[in-house]
Order: structure tokens, then C-alpha cells, then sequence
């Protein structure tokens, strides 16, 4: 499902050129549950990033599905996460302008979909906050932010979800209950699932962890 | 897909208040434009209007011969009304008396602007009548009277016919300030002209084809008639027309448009200010959507249906209300307003909208457009997420937008560039400056207390915003300085043109043995005349062997009706001092005790249209006899001050040997006018010219060209007022945020807003200090180069500009932050987290 060949990521700044990544190899095949561990500032973010298409590598290929993110321009890229990436973020990322029905229909509202309010409804049930349709994200808590985002995330269908530290603002009750809904929703709409996180229980749980460390695997 | 989605977007954004600001600067812009617009095309056209008077008409043509009948045909299908004069030269009898009169045979729709006021007596204020004398009687101008020995229903002579005396005649809108109207009027119905049997052929006749009607259809009128003109006829307006008042319009015109101009340059600064907050705020949004699969050209489309959406909704919006706005003023100002405005057209409505959308374009949606350039990566590491977004393409958009619309306004590129270019320079200049000074703050900062310091390391860390801000607010204080700076020199230049007890009448035909005793006589009645200047007519025949009729060909046009001839018979002068408002441009005024060969000195026009210079040799006749002369000087002259003024000055002696007579002015309260009576007995062969009406009416438009500049100065300081709050505001969320945080870690209040008051003062007083120096520079273009003014240096700027800058900076600023200590920390953290 994802591959990536010799993938690595410098950048500039101030005290010259820092490489992140390293010439990273890896293969992650569909339905699979792979954690991304490593200290901070190891290149885990960055390396889940240039997997889901937000970034471009300086050196290197992806492939994600069928395409070959790095031949493709941003207006493509966006089409590729448009059509198979759900998002997972740590610090929740919904729009704050948007009640919790209307976050989760964006995605399917981007892509055309007239559906897009039945399915929002669907997920937005299933996730437990049929009650907090209405509700914009400064009227609710961050556990509950954090289910808007996942019920947005499959809401659209997507292949494959990514998730940078999911639990990483949330209590440790809250967070054990959103990593139960991440797994319980992945097994139930076959995703695959790459995530980057510190939590022991949240790599435990996945199929695979990927150790990195100073943008090399180990 | 994405135009449904982007609606979507904009009715969601504007319920959760994002929009607020953005479409309320919006409305507010485009209403003050819409203000501005109509309320000075209003303006202009009253006071175009209400100057027409000065013509009795809103065009003239003056012709020696009758015009041909294809052209008052021409005006009368474009549906312009006419009237028609013919003034000749002529003597008039009564009893035994006669008096060499200037004759004005008028028909019954004359006048067609303004209006004759008559009287039963003379030398009194009389009441205003619509049209002329019905045919079969004269009306005569006050001074005749006591010359004529006669009083209202005698008997006058002209030529073979007798006339009633029908009326005084106390004013006539078009009587001028020349001296073509030498010799008191006689007024008499053109019907009666052949009766009189004066007008033969060859006698000397000025026939006058009055014009008015609406704009369009005399401007077509002049366009088509002017090529079909003769050289004996002459096409013109006000401006042309009536000397002293064509100026103060023209000035005036430039003012209004110079405000309605900075009006939108701050309308826009206070849209681009709104929008770029919104553009700011929506930076997650779009790295959100772009996360979620939206392509840039998708944002694109998602942004620019929002944007037109907006658009067309605060325009409209706003036209309306500009409209609704400018009828209130009127109708609020209608008691200061001596003259009835015209009723607003569409056009300046049109032109508010395509302002409010062009400014919309240039200045809304540059900000928007850079939000496409905003990187996915953004949702992770946020630092990164404004990399590569494009600044010099989405400013050109703004500075062609203001630049267009500058030029549009102006109609005059030299003053768009200039404008420009100041402002330009000064913003490079301002933020250079502004940089150096938040820097020197901060030193200075180290020194002081904790307020203060954390204050000023506040500004140092946002250095450029705030580089950014003292900018804005130093261009808004700037654009409201010069407005207020050129509007006090005009004002100022205006009242010294007709100063108080300026002289209003002449006395002309002084014989040389009078000027003594006439010279006693206002003396002992305490009358404040001028010096007595000899006048001689003569012409210009040859110069530099060449003859000036052939020359006259050759002339270079200073202005539209071709400007002064060199071989037109004028009247000469000789005096030792030069004039008081006479300025050399060229050569030497000639020594006081000159004795040597014949000098003169000539006006600047009549030199530049006639491209003669210093050193040339002219040859004038002067009642037959031939005189050489050689041009010592070139001069400019004042011929709005109202005093005698002359093309030609001679040097002291030179026209000794020729017989003249003097001519001078003077100054006479309303209440002494019956010294005329005096005078014209004692001396009955000169005349007196009374233009104490024609100042009076000048004064009257130029105290309401100065009350509409100031009415636009006070709608201009309301956009100003806008842009100030919308800088505010427009910087609030970063300010919120770290005075939240002070909050939390337990700053009290009155170290949070004394550091805010320190903060927003001291960049009132940067804007200020900046402001000051940009708009003693810009006053110093605009006056010299636009209003033809002298500029002079403001001191008192120095003091009022920082001042004004940090109080009022200062007070708005802190008074909009209240909210800082008076919200609870949390909940200004989680609004802007």
C-alpha cells in the first residue's frame, strides 16, 4: 500500500543545512497497523508527513496505492489525499467556524459527494456524539474533538489513515478510548493504518512499529 | 462543486462572526467612497452652477459679427436654452446733459443664469427680476443718474430714439471686472436697437450667444461649434470667463478630487488591513482543506466566489447607504449650504460601485490569493506553513488598483504619479525609519521599568508587524495632514486674494489736472485709493523689425481661447515702482530715478504666447506716433487682486509727451457709496467702475468652495478614524494572545494595560513623527506643482502631528484592548488557539 525508496528530507536553516531523514526504505501493506516510535525531533513526523503527500522529500520515491507521490505536483497530491488519506492530528485540527456535523461532511463535501451529510451523520453516531451535531469545537472537550476528527477521517472512505500522536493532548482515560475507537473503526472499514506516537499502548496495539532514530531506521 | 462548497464556506464563516470585520470595512469603505463621490460631484456641480452667474450662462460666445445661424440652430436641437446681448458704445442725452455710455441691448430671455437686480433710486440695494427691460424703456446703472441729472421715469435719448427710464439698474450678473465695460451701462430691449438708428455698418459691436443647459449636451455643443468658429468669435465657460473665480474652481475642483482620491487610498488601507486579518485567520483553515484533499486552484475557486459573494453584497450595500448618507448631509448642511445642489445623477453612484469593486480587487483579494500558497505541512509544523507564499505578485495587483483608480479620479497622471511616487518613497523612508526607531526603543526600554519594558520588547519581538503598523497608522495620520495643510493654504491664499477693504471700485478717464485735486478729495473723505497710473491706449506694431499682425500667426496657445495677441490695442502705463503683486521672472525692473532709452516690462503671458523675451525691440503706435522700446523685464501679475493692473508697464518718462488720462482704484464701504455722487459732480468726465458687487459675490463663492473642502476634510477624517480601528483590530489576536498569557502567569492589570497604552502610544508618536515628515514633503509638491501656491514650512506641525499620532493612537488602542483584562484568560486562549 505505501513504499518509499531511499527517502530523505534536509532542510535549510540558519546554521546551515540539517538533514531529518536519511535514506529511509520501507513497505507497509494494505489493512495493515503500523506505529511510527522514536525520540523527539528523530524525523517520525516528518517521515508520516511525506507519506500522507503534505510534504516533498528532497531526495527519494514514494508510492502511495497506485500513485507515485513524488512525481506528482501539490494540485495532484491534494487529489490523492482528497480520494484515499484520513487524518489523525494531535492537536485535533477541526475549523473552528464549523459545527462537528459540518467538519466531518467537509471531506465528502470537497470531493462532490451529496451524500456527504448522511454519511457525517452516520460516523458522527458511531463515534458516540450523536448528541454534539450542533456543537462547535470550542463547546466541546478535547476527547470529544478528538472523535470529530476520527469520525471525519473515515467518514470520506479513506484507504489509508494517518495519525501523528493521536492521544498526545488528551488524558490517559480519554486516550485509551480513543485509541479503542482508531482500532475498532479500522478493523471495521479495513483501513490501513500508520501512525507516530510516544505512547507504549498505542504502538503495542499495532501490527508493526517502525523504530527511527536521527531520520534512520533502526 | 467548489462554488456550492465555497457559499457554503462563506455563510458558515459568517456565522461564527469570522466575517464580521472583513465585510463591515467593506461596507463602510465603499459608503464613504459613495459619500465622497456624490457628495463632491454635487458640490462641483453647484458651484459650477452657482459661478455660472458671473456669465449669466454656462457658455458664452462673444463675437464681433452675429453668429451664423447653423450654430444656434446646433444648440437648439441639443435642447440648450439661449439669449442673446449686443453691447456697443454710444452717447445718451437728457435734458441738456450727455454721457458716453456702454449700451447693453439684451432679449427677454437674458439672463440665463443669475439675475438683474434693480432699484426705484440709485446707490441702493434693489430686488432681484428675472429677466430685462421690457421693450420701449431703459434701465440705467446708479452712477448715471447724478451724471444725467435725472431720476427714474425721465426721459433718455439714444440716437433718434427716446426712452422712459424704466428702472436703476443695480447689478447685472455679467457685467465682469475688465475694463472692456468701460462707461456706465445703459440697458435697453434689443428689439428697440434699430429705433436708435446708432448701429451702423462699421460701428464697433460685441454680440454675446448666451448658452446653459445640462452638462453633456454643452460640452457636445462646444465640441462641434468651437472648430466652426471665426477669429472674431471666442467660445467660453466660467473658468475662462470671469476672472478671479476660474481659479479658486479650478483649486477647488483639485482639492475635492485630491479627497475624494485619499478617501479611497484609505478605504482601500482599511479593507486590505480587514482582509489580511481574515486571510491570517484562515491560514489553518486552508492547510485543514488542503489536508482534506482541496487542490490550490480549488482554494482559489473557494476564495474568489467568496470574495466576488462579499463583494457584491457590501457594494451594493454600501452604494446604498452611501447614498442614504450623503442625502442626510445634504440635508443637515442644507442651512450652511447657500447654494441648491443639483440632484444626484447615476453616474457618481456608478462610480461609487466600480470604486468600492475596483478597491475590492486590488486591496481584498491579494490577501485572499496568498492563501493558496499555504502548505498542507501547515496542520503539522506551522512554522512552515506560510514558506513561498508570493508577496510581490499579490502587491502589484494593489499598487496597479491604486495607482488606476488615483488616475481615474484625477484624470491627471502628473498628479496620480506624483501622489504615488511621494507616497512611495515616504513608506520605504517611514519603514526604514520606523525599524530604527522601535530598535532605539528598546535600548531606551532596558533602562526604564517593568511596564515599560515590557512594552517595548513587545514591540521589538513583533518588530515587523509593528514596522508595518506605524506605517499604515503614520499614512493615515499623513493623508489627513495634507488634506489639512493644503485646505489651510488654500483658505489662507483665498482670503489674501480679496483681502478686507480690498479696493472695489475704479476710477478710469482721470484727466492729467485732476489727479491732484481728485487725489485731495479721497484723501479728505478718508478714502483708501490706490497709487494713480497714467493710461494711454497703444499697440505693439513690430518686433524686432518683424510685423506683430504677421506674428500673431505664429502664436504659442497659453491657454484654450489662445491667450493675449501682441498686436491687440491695450492699455499702457508708465510707473517708476514696481506693482505690489507683480513678480519679475526675466531681466530687471528699471532703477527708480531711470532716466535712459525707453524700457518696458511686459506680463508673462502675453511675452510667452507672443515668444518675445528680454532685449527684443518693439515698435508701439500710440495715437499715430511711432515710440521703440526695449524690453527690460518679464513679469507675472495678480489679475484676480482687483486692482489696476496692466500687459504693458512703460519706464517712468516715456510716455511723458504723449496726452493721457490716470486711472486708480478704491475702497468704499456699502454705507459711503453716495461719495460717488460727490465725485461724479466734481468730475464729471471720469468714470467710476463699481465692482464692490462682483467681490462680494467672488467672496461668497470662494466662502463656499472653502465650506465644501471643508466638508469633504471632515468625511475624510471618518475614512481615516476606519483605517486606524481597522489596524487595531487588525493586530488584536496576536496582542490578545500574549497579554492572555501574561494574565495567566499573573501580570495585574495595570501592568497589562500600561504596557498596552506604552505600546500604542509610542507607535502614535513614531506614526506621528513620520506622518509629519511625509506630509510636509507631499504639501511641498502639491503646492508648488498642483495648486500653484507657496509653500511654507509648519512648525506647528512638528508639535501637532506626534501629539496628535500618540493621543490618539494611544487612547483608541488601549480602549479597544479593554477586553485583554477584562476577559478571563482561558477563554481568549481557547478563542485563538
Amino acid at each position: 500500500m505505501i513504499k518509499t525508496v531511499g527517502l530523505g528530507k534536509t532542510v535549510s536553516t540558519s546554521e546551515g543545512q540539517l538533514t531529518i531523514l536519511k535514506g529511509i526504505d520501507l513497505e507497509i501493506k494494505k489493512s495493515e497497523s503500523v506505529a511510527i516510535v522514536g525520540a523527539s525531533g528523530s524525523g517520525k513526523t516528518t517521515l508520516l508527513s511525506l507519506l500522507a503527500g503534505l510534504d516533498t522529500p528532497t531526495r527519494g520515491d514514494i508510492f502511495l496505492g497506485e500513485y507515485e507521490l513524488t512525481a506528482l505536483d501539490e494540485e495532484q497530491r491534494a487529489k490523492v489525499r482528497g480520494q484515499m488519506v484520513g487524518f489523525v492530528f494531535q492537536n485535533f485540527q477541526l475549523l473552528t467556524s464549523l459545527t462537528a456535523i459540518e467538519n466531518v461532511m467537509l471531506p465528502s463535501e470537497l470531493k462532490g459527494d451529496s451524500r456527504a451529510q448522511e454519511k457525517a451523520s452516520d460516523v458522527l453516531q458511531r463515534v458516540g456524539l450523536g448528541h454534539r451535531f450542533n456543537h462547535y469545537p470550542g463547546q466541546l472537550s478535547g476527547g470529544e474533538q478528538q472523535r470529530v476528527a476520527i469520525a471525519r477521517a473515515f467518514a470520506s472512505n479513506a484507504e489509508v489513515l494517518f495519525a501523528d500522536e493521536p492521544t498526545g493532548n488528551l488524558d490517559t482515560g480519554t486516550g485509551a478510548h480513543i485509541i479503542d475507537l482508531i482500532f475498532e473503526l479500522n478493523e471495521e472499514f479495513g483501513t490501513t493504518l500508520v501512525l507516530v506516537t510516544h505512547d507504549v499502548r498505542l504502538a503495542d496495539r499495532c501490527t508493526r512499529s517502525i523504530k527511527i532514530d536521527s531520520g534512520e531506521l533502526k | 462543486m467548489h462554488f456550492s462548497l465555497a457559499l457554503k464556506l462563506l455563510w458558515r464563516d459568517w456565522r461564527a462572526g469570522e466575517l464580521t470585520l472583513l465585510l463591515v470595512s467593506l461596507i463602510i469603505a465603499v459608503s464613504t467612497v459613495t459619500t465622497i463621490t456624490l457628495f463632491v460631484d454635487r458640490l462641483q456641480q453647484a458651484l459650477l452652477k452657482e459661478s455660472a452667474t458671473f456669465l449669466a450662462a454656462d457658455r458664452v460666445v462673444a463675437s464681433s459679427d452675429p453668429l451664423a445661424d447653423e450654430i444656434l440652430a446646433r444648440a437648439r436641437e441639443l435642447g440648450l436654452e439661449q439669449a442673446e446681448t449686443l453691447s456697443f458704445l454710444s452717447m445718451v442725452f437728457s435734458n441738456d446733459r450727455a454721457q458716453f455710455t456702454a449700451v447693453k441691448a439684451v432679449n427677454d430671455k437674458y439672463p440665463l443664469r443669475g439675475k438683474l437686480i434693480v432699484s426705484d433710486a440709485p446707490f441702493v440695494r434693489g430686488t432681484p427680476v428675472e429677466s430685462g427691460p421690457p421693450p420701449g424703456e431703459v434701465w440705467l446703472e446708479s452712477r448715471l443718474l447724478p451724471s444725467l441729472g435725472v431720476k427714474k421715469g425721465d426721459i433718455l435719448d439714444i440716437g433718434v430714439a427716446s426712452f422712459p427710464i424704466g428702472n436703476v439698474l443695480v447689478k447685472e450678473p455679467d457685467r465682469g471686472s475688465g475694463f472692456n465695460s468701460v462707461g456706465p451701462r445703459v440697458m435697453m430691449n434689443l428689439v428697440d436697437v434699430p429705433a436708435t438708428e446708432v448701429v451702423q455698418p462699421g460701428s464697433r459691436l460685441t454680440y454675446r450667444y448666451l448658452f446653459a443647459g445640462d452638462v453633456a449636451a454643452l460640452d457636445e455643443f462646444e465640441a462641434w461649434a468651437k472648430p466652426k468658429l471665426g477669429v472674431e468669435a471666442r467660445m467660453f465657460g466660467v473658468k475662462e470667463g470671469a476672472a478671479g473665480i476660474g481659479d479658486a474652481l479650478d483649486r477647488a475642483e483639485r482639492f475635492l478630487l485630491l479627497g475624494g482620491l485619499l478617501g479611497v487610498i484609505l478605504a482601500g488601507v482599511a479593507i486590505a488591513l480587514a482582509a489580511q486579518r481574515y486571510s491570517l485567520r484562515h491560514y489553518d483553515h486552508v492547510a485543514i482543506l488542503k489536508t482534506l484533499g482541496a487542490t490550490p486552484n480549488g482554494i482559489d475557486t473557494i476564495f474568489v466566489v467568496m470574495f466576488l459573494t462579499l463583494g457584491a453584497l457590501s457594494t451594493i450595500v454600501g452604494s446604498g447607504i452611501g447614498f442614504v448618507v450623503q442625502m442626510a448631509a445634504v440635508q443637515i448642511l442644507e442651512p450652511l449650504i447657500p447654494i441648491e445642489l443639483p440632484n444626484p445623477g447615476l453616474r457618481p453612484v456608478g462610480l461609487g460601485l466600480v470604486t468600492g469593486f475596483i478597491c475590492l480587487l486590488s486591496f481584498a483579494l491579494p490577501p485572499l490569493l496568498k492563501l493558496r500558497a499555504i502548505v498542507p505541512v501547515r496542520v503539522i509544523r506551522r512554522d512552515l506553513g506560510e514558506a513561498g507564499i508570493a508577496d510581490r505578485m499579490t502587491y502589484s495587483f494593489a499598487f496597479i488598483g491604486i495607482i488606476g483608480l488615483m488616475w481615474w479620479y484625477s484624470q491627471d497622471l502628473w498628479l496620480t504619479m506624483l501622489i504615488f511616487s511621494g507616497g512611495a518613497v515616504a513608506a520605504l523612508v517611514m519603514s526604514v525609519v520606523a525599524y530604527g526607531l522601535l530598535h532605539s526603543g528598546r535600548i531606551f526600554g532596558m533602562q526604564a521599568g517593568s511596564t515599560w519594558r515590557l512594552a517595548l520588547a513587545g514591540m521589538q519581538r513583533r518588530g515587523q508587524e509593528n514596522t508595518m503598523q506605524i506605517l499604515v497608522f503614520g499614512l493615515a495620520i499623513m493623508l489627513l495632514l495634507i488634506l489639512y495643510l493644503v485646505r489651510t493654504a488654500l483658505v489662507e491664499e483665498w482670503r489674501a486674494q480679496i483681502p478686507e477693504n480690498a479696493p472695489n471700485h475704479f476710477a478710469i478717464n482721470i484727466s492729467p489736472e485732476d489727479v491732484d485735486p481728485i487725489g485731495q478729495l479721497f484723501r479728505e473723505n478718508g478714502v483708501a485709493s490706490q497709487p494713480l497710473y497714467p493710461m494711454i491706449r497703444g499697440r505693439i506694431t513690430s518686433v524686432n523689425g518683424q510685423l506683430s499682425k504677421e506674428r500673431d500667426e505664429q502664436r504659442e496657445a497659453v491657454s484654450d481661447d489662445g491667450g493675449p495677441r501682441a498686436s491687440s490695442g491695450r492699455n499702457l502705463t508708465w510707473t517708476a515702482h514696481i506693482p505690489d503683486d507683480n513678480r519679475i521672472i526675466a531681466g530687471k525692473w528699471w532703477p527708480e530715478n531711470y532716466r535712459g532709452p525707453t524700457q518696458v516690462s511686459l506680463e508673462k503671458d502675453l511675452a510667452q504666447t507672443n515668444r518675445l523675451k528680454v532685449g527684443d525691440d518693439l515698435v508701439f503706435t500710440i495715437q499715430g506716433r511711432e515710440l521703440t522700446a526695449i524690453v527690460a523685464s518679464i513679469r507675472t501679475v495678480s489679475w484676480d487682486n482687483m486692482q489696476p493692473n496692466f500687459y504693458i508697464i512703460f519706464s517712468p518718462g516715456a510716455l511723458e509727451d504723449f496726452p493721457s488720462t490716470y486711472m486708480t482704484s478704491f475702497f468704499l464701504d456699502k454705507h459711503e457709496k453716495l461719495f460717488l455722487n460727490t465725485l461724479l459732480n466734481q468730475y464729471p468726465t471720469m468714470t467710476v467702475i463699481e465692482v464692490d458687487a462682483l467681490i462680494e459675490q467672488i467672496q461668497s463663492i470662494i466662502s463656499q468652495v472653502t465650506l465644501a473642502i471643508e466638508l469633504v476634510l471632515g468625511l475624510i477624517l471618518i475614512s481615516g478614524g476606519l483605517v486606524l480601528l481597522a489596524s487595531i483590530q487588525a493586530s488584536m489576536d496576536e496582542r490578545f494572545k500574549q497579554h492572555a498569557i501574561l494574565r495567566t502567569l499573573g501580570a495585574s492589570q495595570k501592568l497589562v494595560l500600561g504596557s498596552l497604552a506604552i505600546e500604542f502610544c509610542t507607535l502614535g508618536f513614531f506614526a506621528g513623527v513620520l506622518a509629519t515628515f511625509g506630509s510636509e514633503i507631499t504639501v511641498y509638491g502639491l503646492e508648488t506643482e498642483i495648486f500653484q501656491l507657496e509653500y511654507e514650512i509648519n512648525p506647528e506641525l512638528w508639535v501637532l502631528g506626534p501629539v496628535v499620532g500618540m493621543v490618539l493612537i494611544g487612547v483608541v488602542g488601549t480602549l479597544a484592548t479593554l477586553k485583554v483584562v477584562r476577559t478571563p484568560p482561558i477563554t481568549v486562549l481557547r478563542e485563538l488557539s
